[in-house]
């Protein structure tokens, strides 16, 4: 009993059974997960193999045809997406999704609005002193303030992907939802972003879907392999690599 | 940083217009009054009214990114509201700004729930069409004079620091206008220093982005629509007081339609452009139309050439002489 108690304490999420079709594609098929306290769990999976379906389902983005998402355990399964921000469930995009042509202050300082009461939209914005802290904390951690008053859209693509993650912790959620953040990025960029993720990660729960194999395993603490629409393995990293039904679908392709 | 470079030159572009404004303005009421000119006072006051016109599209369209083709709607709504509260009611210009200003939100506010369904070309057809409803709703009952309008809107006695004075003289009536398009174009200013303001932005930049940053874009985008229903309203309330009549055109596309034309002219999303384009499109209509019937076929023909050679408008044509300068001053040149 200690034990289940402890187990539902340190879930940050929870999914039950999430299917999703499409016409007649199972996309997602009776897919149970569990994602515990800080640290990085990622899921990974061919391509077509249902995460980014998955990864919808637990952001709000699409509702699951049968199954329950459960945040801190409460049930969020027909929330909207900003209502799961209210939850402590933020995300970041795999298309730079910025407010291009606002500077990144005006970005983040959008991004923190959140933080404010409502009353505080009619006054001036220097007034607004908790969304202030909280970006100038923002531009600090995530070495962005020498970009302040320039615009995102000038910014170059592995600035704008860490400015996307920033936005997306400007809430401090409980847990961040990362959609392969170094997609197109350099090699310097990508072990760049991959460091920033490990240190968010020790004080942050962080939910990865991530095409880089070598980047997922030095990162996550566990791992969803997903194939066609199932989830076929979950563990620890080096549970993953030497799983003989994961090397069959996934890694005896790529080697 | 290039960005921010841009930013002060906007912002300078801005407040040269303001200042260029302010003083013509000051310039013009000094000779004006003491001349005993009656033309260019009353020309300056109509441009001034169709500022705030173009200030209520420019919110919309240049701030929140809505472009509405039926701004007259609130324009004609105000003016018509106006005359007939100065006529039958009480012959106060601050009860008919007051019961305009009121009245305009209301109706700002139920036609937000029709406009605001949509977006891009759909707002503008939807904008469109309402203005063109409440034309015919207007040019068709009896009671609002039908076609002809309201006329014999009163003269109105107005305390001011010296004394009683009627709107009948030009000066005085320049001099109110002018103090209520400021106020308006005030109370926008501020609110684009607020959260609020860089919301409008947001949604401006990338809307469906806000959702996921916890910001729900149609609160905002709804009070935006029913403050530029008021700007546009009260504008329109003071056309009365300088026409002493009302009549069906005000509604028409044709105001909508020149509405859009002047904050094009005048600059995008800077508010005081569409002012600046307000004043030089009235003085440049009523100067030509001496010379020529056919005034509209040069402001077409400006039209073109402004929207080719600069398309962020005038105030965006001189912020962008402004960062070439500071571009050019290191190397000596300029």
């Amino acid at each position: 009993m200690a034990a289940t108690n402890f187990q539902a304490s340190s879930a940050v999420l929870q999914a039950g059974g999430l299917s999703k079709q499409f016409g007649g594609l199972k996309a997602v098929e009776l897919v149970d997960f569990t994602i515990t306290r800080y640290g990085v769990t990622s899921i990974i999976g061919p391509n077509g193999a249902g995460k980014s379906t998955f990864f919808n389902l637990v952001n709000g983005a699409l509702l699951p045809d049968s199954g329950n998402v459960f945040l801190e355990g409460e049930d969020i399964t027909r929330l909207s997406p900003s209502k799961r921000l209210a939850k402590g469930m933020a995300r970041s995009f795999q298309i730079t999704n910025l407010f291009s042509d606002l500077t990144v202050l005006d970005n983040l300082r959008l991004a923190c609005q959140f933080l404010e009461s409502k009353a505080s939209l009619l006054r001036p914005l220097k007034k607004s002193k908790i969304a202030d802290a909280r970006c100038e904390e923002l531009l600090d951690e995530f070495t962005l303030a020498a970009y302040a008053s320039v615009l995102a859209g000038a910014l170059s693509h592995g600035h704008q992907r860490r400015l996307e993650i920033a936005m997306a912790m400007a809430t401090r959620p409980s847990l961040l939802l990362l959609d392969e953040p170094t997609q197109g990025m350099s090699h310097a960029d990508t072990h760049e972003t991959a460091q920033l993720i490990a240190v968010l990660g020790e004080h942050t729960t962080i939910l990865l879907i991530e095409h880089d194999v070598d980047l997922v395993m030095t990162l996550s603490k566990k791992i969803m392999v997903m194939s066609q629409g199932e989830k076929l393995a979950e563990g620890s990293p080096d549970e993953i690599k030497g799983n003989p039904a994961v090397q069959a679908a996934y890694f005896g392709e790529a080697v | 940083m290039g960005g921010s470079r841009m930013d002060n030159a906007a912002r300078r572009a801005i407040r040269i217009t303001e200042t260029t404004l302010l003083l013509s303005a000051l310039v013009l009421f000094i000779v004006g009054t003491t001349s005993g000119d009656t033309f260019y006072l009353r020309l300056a006051t109509e441009a001034l009214i169709l500022g705030g016109l173009a200030l209520s599209v420019d919110l919309l369209l240049g701030i929140v990114g809505l472009l509405s083709l039926g701004q007259a709607l609130y324009f004609g709504f105000g003016a018509y509201l106006s005359a007939v509260v100065l006529k039958e009611v009480y012959p106060s210009l601050a009860l008919s700004l007051l019961v305009v200003a009121l009245a305009s939100a209301a109706v700002g506010y139920l036609a937000s729930f029709i406009a605001l369904r949509s977006k891009g070309v759909y707002f503008a057809l939807i904008t469109f069409g309402l203005a063109q409803i409440m034309a015919k709703v207007i040019y068709n009952t009896r009671e609002l004079g039908a076609s002809d309008g309201l006329i014999g809107v009163p003269v109105l006695q107005v305390w001011t620091p010296f004394g009683v004075l009627d709107t009948a003289n030009p000066g005085v009536l320049f001099a109110i206008t002018l103090g209520i398009i400021g106020v308006l174009y005030a109370v926008l200013r501020y609110l684009l220093t607020t959260p609020m303001g860089q919301i409008w932005r947001g949604v401006q930049s990338n809307e469906h982005r806000l959702e996921f940053i916890g910001v729900d874009p149609r609160g905002p985008k709804r009070f935006a629509f029913v403050i530029a229903a008021i700007v546009a309203a009260v504008s329109g309330a003071l056309y009365p007081v300088l026409r002493g009549f009302v009549s069906p055109e005000l509604l028409y596309f044709a105001v909508s339609g020149n509405a859009v034309i002047t904050v094009i002219l005048g600059g995008v999303g800077t508010l005081i452009g569409p002012i600046m384009g307000a004043v030089l499109l009235t003085l440049f209509k009523s100067v030509v139309g001496t010379f020529t019937a056919h005034h509209h076929i040069i402001v077409g023909i400006i039209f073109v050439i402004v929207v080719i050679n600069a398309p962020k408008g005038l105030v965006g044509f001189l912020a962008g002489r402004l960062t070439r300068r500071s571009e050019g001053a290191p190397h000596g040149r300029d």
